[in-house]
Formats: structure tokens, sequence, C-alpha cells
């Protein structure tokens, strides 16, 4: 009876390890990254704006990058701003555009390098962060929107929350945003932010100035309605990063069809249609400004810790 | 025909291009209804992807908590979808009720575009989260509604634009079949009419043709046409008239051909110059029909009428006189011939013809070395007038006038010199048979003054000698001279005698072995060598002795021809008809000078040793068998006698 036991129990042993090789066998592959496999490149989007027409602007640019480096790539939307580096991870990405704050975090977080930045079509690779009221709100400092209500991109944004807490603590505003403001709402993307003080959800608002320039151009009332009170310095803006361990082949292809795309008539329209007038190569040093201003505004970026669902 | 033929194309093609028209425009209107239905059916494609993309995002939402995951590319690309596939229905034409509903249907998709960006990047507490999720579940739920409302009205459309086309489709099938039944209909009866009207006119023709082709030159066909016909008709009937007057005047060429090469053919047969004179004015007269024809020929300077002509008696033709210098102007103007047919007065010869009676006249020029040196004279045509085309027979008449009046010219100097020849011969003939009889005169005189001188000298020793012995002896020496002319004159008589021939076989290689035989002695003493060469069968019908005769003379002549040695070849040749002997000695050969008169009598180059008489019996012994007999010689040479002796003489 014992002996039956011990040979039932072996039976089971070699059972379960057997069916534990051909599980790790199994799963294996699916915890290569895509471009090891040989599938694709996939590379994530931050939503910094309606994340569909960001999803159809960079689609072109995928379709192009594709051709060029004979390797599928693929963009895909990171969601929301909280979960942007726990993403990257669970989707196994193998870079993204992130943008200014969140450049610095991933920099910290995740082992990724800067590759390129994108030009705009006003030649600047760089974006400022503005702190906006409505024109008739009569307000015009800082210090006057104490217990008014406030539209922020989200925590993870440098010119949608990071400079509106580093201009209170410029302007010696040494509170909370949570604490100074008495609504603070994290509307996700920069046209939220910028709509949100447009139709009168909240008094303040906070967002990238390209953004909302953009949003000028479509809707008038963005430029009749609302007024910029303060300014951030330029930030380098929309920086693509690639993990470390990507084959270097890839890596520097992509960085080179990016950078040589104004030299192709094709590549000229593609970035046209982006927005871009070319790709400069990005380097970790050119965040230093952000580095400093979330410094200053008393974040710690090594230990950074969402405080918000 | 061709307008008749044209029209109806043109009528036939307007037919066609009316139903084709027609038919076009049913297809075109059908095939644009068909692409509507197409269309259609292509909304409802989109219209379908746009309902699975929407509750695809909409299933998504409900099933799934405020954290997107994977799942979030499939809504992504939902919506992207979604809105490409409403974007492209708002792209296409459209009614205004349909363009204002699309239009609704892509504010909307945009709104719920920006409510599900906003539910997917916004981070708030979950009851804000949960608000916005509704407001994009309603919106999605307004989007699926309209589009399902758009799909009952497209439903009803495709339905409509479905029905009307498939009666247009089959209006023009009726339409086409229409047309085609009154095309073909109008183009068999433009067929047959055609074919009527083209065929009708050609079996005319054709009969007509063949009525040409067994002879009936000139037929005409009385076939009424209309337009090219009438001209083909025309055409024909003149080209058969045309045919007609061709071969006439073809026939009357040949004709006057005919005549030309009956007259001119006894030209050349004739000699008397009356005669040609007859000859061409009657064969003239024929040949073109004048009442008046005769020759004209230069005598001194004047033209005068040569008798006999036609229609000019003997009065008349003295009359007829022209001087060279009325004739030598109108020779140079006209080159062939001069023709007056009107106002004869006023011609150069014009008071000759008014005396008689002349109407018209014409002057044919004959020459002889570039000049002229007669004229055919023709007066008072009976067809009416002289035509060019008279000309030319009585050129050619002329030329072989001329060349006629040449020959009779030729032959009257070539008779009287053949006269003149026959008498010289004659002469020639006379003085030779005298130089002849001369010469063998001479020769035998020469011979017979020999003994006589002899005899004459003893006769004078005879009457000065005393001693008896001494005159016998010169007695006898006189009988034997005179013995010696007595031979002379009997071989003399023996060569003027004509003897008769003993005819039978002769072997003549026997004949000559005989001969060869006999002198075999004085050969041999002269060391002479002897070749033979005999053919077979040498059998001839002759005189044995006669030409045994031959051969002694002209083998001895043969050796007394070789001083000491030498050698004798003596050969016979047969053939069917003549038995060839021939004789050579290496000897001194013969002169030609002595061979000239080798075979006179009398003639000898061997003194004292012959009598010269030989040779010339045995020419003529051979001349009586119908032979011949030659010498050939070579100075220093030797010489060959050859004989020719026929197989069968003539008795």
């Amino acid at each position: 009876m014992l002996c039956d036991n011990i040979r039932m129990i072996h039976t089971m042993l070699r059972a379960a390890f057997t069916c534990a090789i051909l599980c790790a066998m199994l799963l294996a592959p699916a915890h290569l990254r895509a471009a090891e496999t040989g599938e694709r490149i996939l590379l994530g989007l931050i939503p910094e704006e309606n994340i569909f027409t960001q999803m159809k602007r960079h689609r072109p640019l995928a379709q192009y990058m594709t051709k060029k480096l004979g390797l599928k790539v693929e963009f895909t939307i990171l969601s929301r701003y909280p979960h942007i580096i726990t993403r990257f991870e669970r989707r196994k990405l193998d870079g993204a555009f992130f943008g200014i704050f969140t450049s610095v975090l991933a920099e910290e977080s995740l082992s990724v390098e800067p590759v390129v930045r994108s030009v705009g079509i006003d030649g600047r690779s760089t974006a400022r962060g503005v702190i906006f009221v409505r024109n008739k709100s009569g307000l015009s400092k800082i210090a006057q929107l104490k217990g008014k209500r406030a539209a922020v991109v989200d925590q993870v944004t440098a010119t949608g929350y990071l400079y509106l807490l580093y201009h209170m603590r410029e302007k010696g505003i040494r509170s909370h945003p949570d604490a100074f403001f008495s609504q603070t709402t994290l509307t996700g993307s920069h046209d939220s932010s910028v709509y949100s003080v447009l139709s009168g959800q909240a008094e303040v608002g906070a967002a990238k100035d390209r953004i909302m320039a953009k949003l000028a151009v479509m809707d008038p009332l963005v430029q009749s309605e609302l007024r910029i009170i303060a300014t951030s310095e330029e930030l380098p803006d929309n920086t693509l990063y690639l993990r470390r361990a990507l084959p270097i082949n890839i890596k520097l292809g992509i960085q080179q069809i990016l950078m040589q795309m104004k030299d192709d008539p094709e590549g000229r329209t593609i970035l046209k249609n982006y927005g871009s007038s070319d790709f400069i190569e990005a380097k970790s040093s050119d965040f230093a400004p952000v580095r400093k201003m979330a410094r200053e505004s008393g974040i710690n970026v090594k230990n950074f810790r969402y405080d918000k669902p | 025909m061709k307008s008749k033929i044209i029209t109806s194309l043109f009528i036939l093609f307007s037919i066609f291009l009316a139903g084709s028209g027609v038919t076009i425009i049913y297809l075109y209107n059908t095939t644009s209804n068909l692409r509507s239905v197409i269309d259609l059916h292509r909304v409802e494609i989109i219209r379908q992807d746009l309902v699975i993309n929407a509750q695809t995002v909409q299933a998504h939402l409900y099933s799934f908590g405020t954290s997107f995951g994977q799942e979030l590319d499939v809504i992504v690309d939902n919506v992207i979808n979604l809105d490409e596939s409403a974007r492209k229905c708002l792209s296409c034409h459209h009614e205004p009720d349909m363009a204002q509903k699309l239009n609704t249907m892509v504010n909307q998709v945009d709104q719920y575009q920006s409510a599900l960006s906003q539910l997917i990047t916004t981070s708030a507490n979950e009851e804000r989260v949960e608000r916005m999720r509704m407001v994009a579940i309603g919106i999605g739920t307004t989007v699926l509604d309209t589009v399902q409302e758009m799909s009952l009205i497209a439903g009803q459309r495709l339905n409509d634009k479905s029905i009307r086309s498939l009666k247009e489709i089959n209006n023009s099938r009726i339409i086409l079949i229409i047309t085609l039944l009154i095309a073909f209909v109008i183009a068999a009866g433009i067929a047959v009419t055609m074919t009527r009207q083209v065929t009708e006119p050609i079996y005319e023709l054709l009969d007509a043709t063949r009525h040409i082709k067994a002879g009936e030159l000139g037929y005409t066909t009385h076939y009424v046409a209309t337009g090219e016909f009438k001209e083909l008709v025309d055409s024909f009937n003149d080209m058969s008239m045309t045919l007609s007057q061709s071969n006439t005047s073809i026939m009357r060429h040949l004709e006057s051909l005919a005549n030309l090469y009956t007259v001119t053919l006894n030209f050349h047969s004739l000699t008397d110059e009356s005669e040609i004179f007859r000859e061409l004015s009657y064969g003239a007269s024929d040949l073109v029909g004048v009442d008046q024809c005769g020759l004209m020929m230069l005598e001194g300077d004047e033209f005068v009428h040569t008798y006999p002509a036609v229609g000019v008696d003997r009065e008349a033709a003295r009359m007829i006189r022209f001087p060279l210098s009325a004739i030598e102007p109108l020779y140079r103007e006209h080159h062939r011939a001069y023709i007056r047919n009107t106002d004869i007065s006023s011609s150069p010869t014009g008071e000759v013809d008014s005396r008689l009676n002349v109407r018209n006249m014409m002057l044919v020029w004959i020459r002889q070395k570039g000049r002229i040196v007669g004229a055919i004279r023709m007066a008072n045509k009976r067809t009416g007038q002289f035509m060019p085309e008279d000309v030319q027979p009585l050129a050619i008449l002329a030329n072989n006038v001329s060349v006629a009046i040449d020959n009779a010219s030729l032959y009257l100097d070539l008779k009287r010199r053949m006269e003149e020849l026959k008498d010289t011969q004659q002469q020639l003939v006379q003085a030779a048979k005298l130089a002849a009889i001369g010469e063998m005169a001479s020769n035998v005189a020469h011979e017979l003054n020999n003994p006589l001188t002899s005899v004459l000298g003893y006769a004078q020793l005879i009457k000065e000698e005393e001693d008896p012995s001494a005159i016998a002896a010169d007695i006898l020496v006189i009988e034997k001279e005179c013995h010696r002319a007595k031979e002379i004159i009997r071989q003399l008589l023996e060569f003027a005698r004509k003897r008769p021939l003993f005819i039978a076989d002769v072997d003549i290689n026997a004949a000559l072995e005989y001969v060869l035989n006999l002198g075999r002695l004085q050969i041999r003493k002269q060391k002479i060598d002897i070749i033979t060469d005999f053919a077979p069968d040498t059998m001839i019908r002759g005189d044995e002795n006669q030409l045994k005769q031959v051969f002694v003379n002209v083998v001895n002549n043969a050796v007394q021809a070789m001083q000491s040695t030498g050698t004798l070849t003596v050969t016979t040749e047969a053939t069917d008809d003549t038995v060839t002997v021939k004789v050579s000695d290496t000897g001194e050969g013969i002169s030609p000078e002595v061979m000239e008169k080798v075979f006179e009598p009398f003639f000898s180059t061997k003194k004292e040793k012959g009598t010269g008489v030989g040779l010339s019996v045995s020419y003529k012994i051979i001349k009586n068998h119908n032979g011949s007999i030659e010498v050939s010689s070579s100075p220093g040479k030797g010489a060959t006698f050859t004989i020719f002796i026929p197989r069968e003489t003539a008795a």
C-alpha cells in the first residue's frame, strides 16, 4: 500500500515535472520581446491629445518605418498617464514616444535610452507649459487662483501639471495643488484640460502650448476666450525612447530612418502630415531643465509614486 | 448607282446609329443604376463594418473595467475603422437628406471618439469614470441607431434602383432587337434591289460580248441604263464600233498589203523595163483605185511619161511631160509624195493636168542612189480624194520599182558582158588549139630533123667517098636513120589514131606485177629498190593491154628519172568506185615549167632516149577509161604519178 502510494506520488511528480517543462517551453517565447522574435517593433504613444487622432497621425509613420526597416512597426496607446510605465512593461513594448516628464520618469524606471526627438512645423523640438484662465474671469496671478477649480492633464505631465506645481513654488505657494485649489481634475489629455476651462468646468488649466495653439487654429474660441497667465521655459518634447536591450542595428536603423525622412520626398510628405519637419538626435542631458523643475517642485523622480488612482 | 449605294448605306448606318444610340442611352442608364446598386451594396458593407466596429467597441465598454489592457488596441482599431467608414460614406455623392444623416453620423462618431478618448485617458474616481463610460456607451448606441436607420433607407433605395435597372435592361433589349430587325429588313431590301440593278446591265453586256466574240464586231446593246451603267453601256457600244472600224481598217490594210505583195512579186522576175512599167501601172491603179496611172522617168531635164500606162494612150502619154525645174521644188517640199486634191490648175503640173481633165493627182517619187529618177503619176481617184494613207503602199511600190528598174538594168549589162566573155573564150580556145598544133608540129619537125640531117650528111659523104665499103657503111647509117624517121611518123600516127577499148575484168594489182616483172632486169641493173603496197580487191572493168601500156610508160619514166640507185614505190588504193595507182621515184623531180607540158605529145626531156609520146598516150588511154592522171613533184625529191581508174568504165 505504502509502495503504491510512493509509486503514485512518483508518477504524479514525474507528470508535474513534465508538465512544467512543457509549460516552460510553451510560455518561454511569450516572454520574449516582439523585436527579439523578429515579428514586429511595438512602440507606445502617451495620450497627450485625442488618442484616435494621435493614432491616425502615427499610422503613416509606422507604415513608412516598416517599409524602410523591413520589420513591422506598430503603435499602441498607453492609455492613462499613471499606467504608462507599468503598461510599457506589461505590453512588452520596444520603445515609446514619451512626453517631457514621462521621458525623465522612463529613464529612471525603465531600461530605455533616448533616440530621436521630433521637430515641429514651426522648427521647434521643444514645448512649453502654459497656465491659462478664461478671459472674463478677471484672474491674472497664481495667487488669485486659491480655492478655484483646476484642470490639469496628469501628474506625470511636465506642461500639464509639473509646471503648475513649479510655478506655485516659484511664486511662494508651498501648498499641494489639491489643498490650494478647491478641485483638481486630471483630464488625461491637454485638449481636455483646455476644453475644461473653456467649458467652465474649471477656472484654471495647465497644458502644452503646442496643443493649445493647435486647438486655437481649429477652434477660434480657444484664442478669444482663454488667456495665458504663465509660461515655462522650453522643454524637450515628444522623444522616442527605445529599450537598451534592443539590437543595435534596429536601434540605429530606426534612428537613421527617422533622421533621414526629411531627405526623402515620401518621408517629407509623411512628416508634414505627422505635424513635424524633422527628427533630431535626442540625448538624456536634454532633460536637465525638467529634472531641475521636478527637483525644485519637491518631486524625487527616482522614487516617484503616483498618488492618484 | 454610286449615289444609290451611298444613300442606302447611309440609311442603314443611320438606323444602326439611332438604334445603337438609344441602346447606349439605355445601357448607360442601366449601368449607372447598376453602379448605384453596387455602390449601395458597398454602402451596406460599410454599414456592416460600422455596425461591427461600433458593436465591438460597445461590447468592450460593457465588459471591461476602467483599466484598459491589450483590448485597448482593439478599441482603438475599431473606432478608427468606424471613423474611416463613416467618412468614406460621407465622401460619396448623396442626396441632401442622406448627406445630412451622414453628417450627423460623422459628428456622432467624432463625439464617440472624444468620449472614448476621455474615458480611456482620464484618471478620475470610479464614479466619474463610470459616468464617462455611460456617456460613451450612449453615444455609441446613438451611432448604431443612426446606422440602422440609414440601412433601412439604403435598403429601400437599393430595391428601387434594382427594379428600375431591370426595367431599363429589358427596354434596352427590346430596342436592340427592334433595331436589328428593322436594319435586317432594310438591308435585305437594299441588297435585293442593288443586286438586281447591278446584275441586269452586266448580263446585257455579257450577252453583247458573246455576240462580239462570235464575230459580230460593231454589235451594240440597246439596254436602257442610268447613271454609271449608262456610261458603261455607251462606252461598251463605242468600243464595239471602234473594234469594228479598226477591224475594217486592218482588213483594208491587209488587202492593200496583199495587192502590194502581188504587184511587187512580179517586179523581181521581170527584166524588161516596159513589162515593169505595165505591171506598175496596172498594179498601182488597182492598189489605190485611180483612172490614170503611169510611170514617169527623168530623161535629160524632163520627166516623161513612159508608155504603157493605165488610162493614158500614146497620144496623152506624149503630152505628159514635166520639167525637172517644176518637179524639184515639189520633191524637196514633199518628201515621199505630192498630193493635189483641189485647185489643180494652180499646181506646177496644172497645165498638163487640166488638159487631161484631172480632178486630183498624186506623184510618188522614185529614187535611186539618193536622187529622184522618176515618179509614179496617179490621177482621178475613183473613191474620192487621195489620202495620206495611200502614200504608204505606193512608197513601198516605188521603192520596189526603183530596185526592179535597177535590176533590169543590171541584168541587161550582165547579159551583154556574158556574151562578150563567151566570144573571148572561143577566141582563146582557138588560139590554144593553134598553139598546141604548132607546138606539136615543132616537136615533130625537131624529131624528124635529126634523122633527116644524118641522112643528108651521109648522102653527101657517099658522093665524095670512093671506097665501096665506106659507102656501104654510110648507106647502112642512112637506112637506120630512115627507119628512125619512119618510127617517129608511126608513133605520130599511133597517137592520132583512135583505138577502141576492149573492156574486160582487169586486176590492177596483177597488171602492175606483170609490168614490174618486165622491167625487173633494167631495175636490177640500176640497183633500184622496189617497194610495193597493194590494196586488196582492185578489180575494175577496162582494157587490160592499154592499161598495161600506161603502167609500162609510167614505170619506165620513173626508172629513167633515177640515174643510178633509188627507190621505186608502187601502191594501190581501192574504194567502192575507184582504184588509185601511185608510182613514185626518188629522182631529181620535175620543174614547174616541165610539169605543165609533161602530158603534151612529143614533149621529152630525154633527148635521144624518147619521143615524148608515152605520157601523152597514157593520158589519152586513162581519159578513155573516164579516169585521170596527175603528177606531183618537188625538185630534188622525185615525182609521183597518180592514176585514178573508175571501177566501171563507160564504153
